[in-house]
């Protein structure tokens, strides 16, 4: 519901049903994009200790402007975050009492559609472990050409040696596939694309990129699981 | 002179209408608000009754039954409008569209409402696309037109097979555009009780809140009813379920005359009655006919299938009798035969009462694919409903009420025999005569609302003197009140044993069986004599459970029946008089050696009006005689 | 056409009026046609109702054809029961089994309170309409309706939209009771037209805040409306509405 105080400009636009959707395709769009390029990064893993670390370092040595572009990341992830509290409490109150019995009719919503907001928690918590785990994890350090960096492999693959970690981020990562097969497809729809020959097509890309990113992300697990049976640290 | 007066201005046919606009007293703009006007229903009529007046400046309240004005049985008409746009260059004009309706109306409706009527329907298309009514265009991008109900020329505009949903939902946004402007007060599910006049002129209503259960009384200047027609006096027809009369039916009881009560338009192609529990008639499009060929089996009580009845033992009756037209002659004559076939025995179905319409040689001839592309959709909707598919088998096909032509007697103006009170579109009885003309309904409802009585109620203000010291505290409100009061207390308090549907049910078949597709003197006065009876029945033994404190489907539904009691009474008395067949009235005694309808010229070219004479007292007859100086009078052959 | 009669066990929503709390009540109903709507089931439970001296159940219900939109019910879970395009009036009662149990409940949302048992009160349609579905025009001298062509398909794809018949199946079936589908089929009628351009901003902005207003869910675009709408309104109309609401909102003052 619009409060009253927003009702014109771009106030009303971000208090309405629809400005709050538009908002959450773009910063889903850009949430994606991210993805994308955190994926690739993750795939100099397959490289080695060497490959990684310094993609790692080159990333901080950035400064300022890795701060900047943390800081924007952030708020669009929050942004997404709140809007998508604010909405799906909005979406509770719109019908008090519930159906005695509420059948899908198959031709619509999805599982994905539907579980929505729980594939998000399962990402909200992820992440924060993920950072926690990663960004503030334990330090090593790594002899890149007589330099020292900080050697992120060795915490990434000490990580995935714990099976339990592992399948964890197995799980959270088909959460975010889930999530992504509606939310891209969904995403389209807010910000008023639809097509009749196009909206097919993006709905059967939107599955492939969910798919990719699920499968990227944990087989990369997966192999970090596996190296590190091979490895001694 | 009558108590009558047509009150139609003098001059040329055509000049009437514009010279009577000029004619006519004006409210000053400033001044419209000071008045205040009830539209009561919200079809085509009243919906553009109550926008065109909150446009022009006067505060309209504006009632309905439904939760919403959008809602009203206008909704569901699915031909089209006509205007004489002549678009199609074939022809048309103003004289012609006017020229067919009052014949289509076997010439029992007045030249100069008719002309009128023909005159304003190009503006009605116009009003509509401008109000972004999707009519169907052409790929050059201008609008489409077909032809409709034997019309030689093709004027009827549609909107795919949802002509009335458009048109109506035109009229209920700009409608609701007047609501948002606060001109126009919404009053939904209310229902109108009783008409409220004052020092002889209609000044108000009472309504019983549906939801709430409370009566409510509501004050104006002046009352419109725009209510429709009374075709649910019959039980089942294509009417909505709460489609009622007792609208025009409390304004007869106040004074107002009701006119050619008898003309009822029996639709011929309607998907058959099923079993006791049915509740509604739904309609198949005319244009079924185009293609589909109508035969019973020539022996009687037959129960083959009809797949199984070899050509040789096939009755195409229409074809037999009519060469010329064949399946194509006009709804009241494609009706009568399938009727007669019935009541010979040779009816179809497990019910028996059917025929068949079959599209066996359409098929054949032009293939499964082109058929369903013509009629695709309504092969749907009768499968869905009787579940057989009329691509393998026939349809089974029958005749149900569909429109009632008679209503509250209205002089030039749309005003009745009550000063005040104005009655538009299918309520009223002005414009089709005995006959209704396909995709005719729409373009007259439309007519009264957005371009007659904008005008009338304007010239009513100005020469009459309204007292506006009057509000709601009047005696008469409160005598009003009491009356409707005591008639719903005496609903409620009878606690007999028969629901009011089962004694709804028991009109229908007395009315279908004696005022139905063809009358006779014996015939109609048993069906008064029955009537009476279920009347007396009604009062003594009715059972509406309930109470009248908050929703109470039951006596919604008993106060509409008791109306209907009454005014298939009238229907009946009517018919018995009316000494010919015309129209939608056959009389079994008035036919050509050939079966067909007799016109009585001589004696009947007049309307007939009934005026109430109180309770329990036979209604007195009053007589308008229609003048015709433009056109003549001929008969109908369709062999 | 079957003639064999159906038992067929009912699960329906009573509740007295809007203040009072519901609940769902068990009924046995015997003689039930297969040839008969769904509606004339419950036609006949009501009979029986009325004939025991029970109160019998309210439901809304008009023209009986599927097109005033006047009928509504939550039929086993789904907004006009199972039958794709259809609306409660024409469903019938050979889509159900002998012995079949069948749940019937009112279209729930914040925004259609309950009158009684299973009548709910859908005028906030009619408000969000008043909100800017109308072209604002004065019945009486209209251009010719020629005078402004439109193309076959632009024709069509209003008419597509204009064909909603305001039965509230799309709050009903929807997770969040968002009416977008019904706000923007008003909408894209009149954004498509060229009779409802000149004003096409202040519709857009004004039937959305209306909307929000009156306390619907917003649209997460699953598509349920779309899959249970007896008229087969189409999510092209919520994506039509999301860029003239766009346009409408960042050129607003």
């Amino acid at each position: 519901m619009a409060s009253q105080a927003c009702t014109s400009g771009i106030c009303g636009y971000l208090c309405s049903s629809i400005g709050k959707k538009q908002l959450m395709g773009v910063t889903a769009f850009l949430l994606i994009g991210f993805l994308k390029a955190h994926l690739l990064g993750n795939f100099l893993l397959l490289l080695g200790p060497a490959a990684f670390n310094e993609y790692g370092h080159k990333l901080m040595s950035l400064g300022p402007l890795l701060i900047i572009a943390e800081i924007i990341l952030l708020a669009i992830f929050l942004t997404h975050l709140v809007l998508a509290i604010s909405l799906v409490w909005q979406n509770r109150k719109a019908r008090p009492v519930k159906y005695y019995s509420k059948q899908r009719t198959g031709r619509g919503a999805t599982f994905a559609s539907n579980t929505m907001p729980y594939t998000g928690i399962v990402i909200l918590i992820f992440i924060c472990l993920h950072l926690w785990c990663f960004k503030y994890g334990t330090y090593y350090e790594f002899d890149l050409d007589g330099i020292i960096v900080r050697d992120l492999y060795r915490t990434v693959i000490e990580y995935f040696a714990n099976p339990f970690y592992t399948a964890w981020y197995v799980l959270a990562m088909i959460a975010m596939g889930i999530h992504l097969s509606h939310g891209v497809q969904s995403a389209f729809q807010s910000v008023g694309f639809r097509h009749a020959r196009y909206t097919p097509l993006i709905k059967k890309l939107g599955c492939a990129l969910s798919l990719f990113l699920t499968v990227g992300f944990s087989g990369l697990s997966i192999y970090g699981y596996y190296i590190s049976t091979t490895l001694n640290y | 002179m009558s108590k009558l007066d047509s009150k139609v201005p003098g001059g040329k046919l055509e000049d009437k209408w514009e010279q009577y606009k000029f004619d006519m007293k004006l409210v000053n703009p400033s001044n419209k608000r000071k008045f205040n006007v009830i539209v009561v229903g919200t079809g085509l009529a009243g919906a553009s009754a109550a926008s065109t007046m909150a446009e022009l400046g006067y505060n309209v309240q504006s009632f309905c039954i439904q939760d919403s004005p959008r809602r009203a049985h206008s909704i569901a008409a699915q031909g089209g409008i006509n205007a004489a746009k002549n678009y199609p260059n074939d022809g048309d004009s103003v004289w012609r569209l006017f020229y067919d309706t009052i014949k289509g109306g076997d010439y029992r409706s007045r030249e100069a409402n008719v002309y009128r009527l023909a005159q304003v329907a190009n503006n009605i298309i116009d009003q509509c696309v401008a109000q972004g009514v999707p009519f169907a265009r052409e790929y050059g991008g201008y609008l489409a037109n077909r032809s409709f109900g034997g019309a030689q020329v093709s004027r009827t505009f549609y909107a795919r097979g949802q002509t009335g949903q458009q048109l109506l939902l035109g009229a209920y946004s700009s409608m609701m555009r007047m609501v948002a402007k606060g001109k126009i007060k919404l009053h939904t599910r209310r229902e109108m009780t009783e008409l409220v006049v004052i020092n002889g002129q209609a000044r108000g209503i009472v309504v019983r809140n549906i939801i709430t259960g409370e009566l409510e009384t509501y004050h104006a200047d002046a009352v419109i009813l725009a209510t429709g027609g009374y075709g649910n006096a019959y039980y089942l027809s294509t009417n909505a379920m709460a489609s009622n009369s007792s609208g025009a039916w409390q304004a007869y009881k106040k004074g107002a005359m009701f006119a050619n009560a008898c003309f009822t338009q029996i639709h011929p192609t309607c998907i058959p009655v099923h079993g006791e529990n049915q509740s509604k008639l739904t309609l198949m499009s005319e244009s079924l006919r185009n293609d589909g060929r109508v035969w019973v089996p020539k022996k009687q009580g037959d129960t083959r299938k009809p797949n199984d009845i070899p050509e040789s033992e096939r009755d195409y009756y229409l074809e037999r009798i009519y060469p010329s037209f064949g399946n194509l002659v006009p709804r009241d004559v494609a009706s009568r035969n399938a009727k007669l076939q019935v009541d010979g025995g040779r009816g179809v179905g497990s019910t028996g009462v059917a025929v068949y319409l079959d599209f066996a040689d359409a098929i054949a001839r032009d293939g499964e694919d082109t058929i369903r592309g013509r009629y695709g959709n309504l092969f749907e909707m009768y499968q869905r409903i009787t579940d057989e598919s009329p691509y393998k088998s026939p349809m089974r096909i029958y005749p149900a009420v569909h429109y009632t032509m008679g209503g509250v007697w209205v002089d030039y103006n749309l005003m009745t025999t009550v000063p005040g009170l104005h009655v538009l579109g299918e309520a009223n009885f002005s414009d089709h005569g005995a006959n209704r003309l396909g995709a005719s309904a729409l373009m007259q409802g439309l007519a009264d609302g957005y371009f007659v009585i904008p005008y009338t109620i304007g010239n009513y203000f100005a020469s009459n003197v309204i007292d506006q010291s009057i509000t709601t505290d009047h005696s008469a409100y409160k005598d009003a009140l009491q009356s409707t009061k005591l008639r719903l207390n005496g609903l409620l308090e009878t606690k007999g044993s028969q629901s009011v549907e089962s004694i709804h049910k028991k009109l229908g078949k007395i009315m279908w069986e004696h005022v139905g597709m063809s009358r006779n003197a014996d015939s109609l006065q048993t069906g008064i004599d029955k009537i009476k009876k279920l009347q007396e029945e009604f009062k003594q033994d009715v059972n509406v459970p309930g109470s009248n404190k908050g929703i109470n489907t039951e006596l919604e539904k008993a106060i509409r029946v008791s109306d209907f009691l009454e005014i298939g009474e009238l229907m009946a008395r009517d018919a018995l008089t009316r000494d010919e067949s015309c129209g939608g009235h056959f009389r079994d005694e008035f036919q050509t050696e050939e079966g067909e309808a007799r016109r009585d010229d001589d004696k009947f070219t007049h309307v007939a009006a009934w005026e109430y004479n109180g309770e329990g007292k036979d209604p007195i007859r009053n007589v308008e005689n229609l003048e015709f100086e433009n056109v003549k009078l001929t008969t109908r052959s369709y062999k | 056409m079957s003639a064999q009669s159906m038992k067929i066990k009912l699960k329906i929503w009573r509740q007295a009026d809007n203040n009072s709390k519901g609940a769902m009540q068990d009924y046995n109903l015997d003689n039930v046609s297969p040839d008969m709507s769904f509606l004339e089931m419950l036609d006949l439970l009501n009979e029986n109702l009325i004939n025991s001296g029970s109160d019998p159940v309210a439901f809304d219900h008009d023209c009986r054809e599927g097109i005033c939109g006047m009928c509504s019910l939550m039929i086993n879970g789904e907004a006009h029961g199972p039958q794709k395009l259809t609306t409660t009036c024409q469903l019938h009662m050979r889509s159900f089994k002998d012995g079949d149990t069948i749940i019937i409940e009112p279209f729930r949302a914040k925004a259609f309170p309950v009158h009684k048992d299973l009548m709910v009160d859908r005028t906030a349609f009619d408000e969000i309409i008043a909100a800017g579905g109308f072209v604002s025009m004065n019945a009486g001298n209209a251009p010719d309706g020629n005078a402004i062509p439109i193309g076959k398909e632009t024709a069509e794809l209003a008419m597509d939209a204009a064909a909603c018949i305001g039965c509230g199946a799309c709050v009903a079936s929807c997770e969040n009771a968002s009416a977008m589908l019904f706000t923007s089929a008003k909408l894209s009628q009149l954004a498509l037209l060229p009779q409802g351009k000149a004003e096409a901003k202040e519709r857009a902005l004004g039937m959305v805040k209306k909307m929000d207003e009156l306390g619907f869910g917003n649209c997460t675009n699953a598509a349920e409306c779309e899959a249970s709408c007896p008229k087969g309104i189409e999510l092209s109309n919520i994506a039509r509405m999301n860029r003239e609401f766009f346009k409408s909102a960042l050129s607003n003052k």
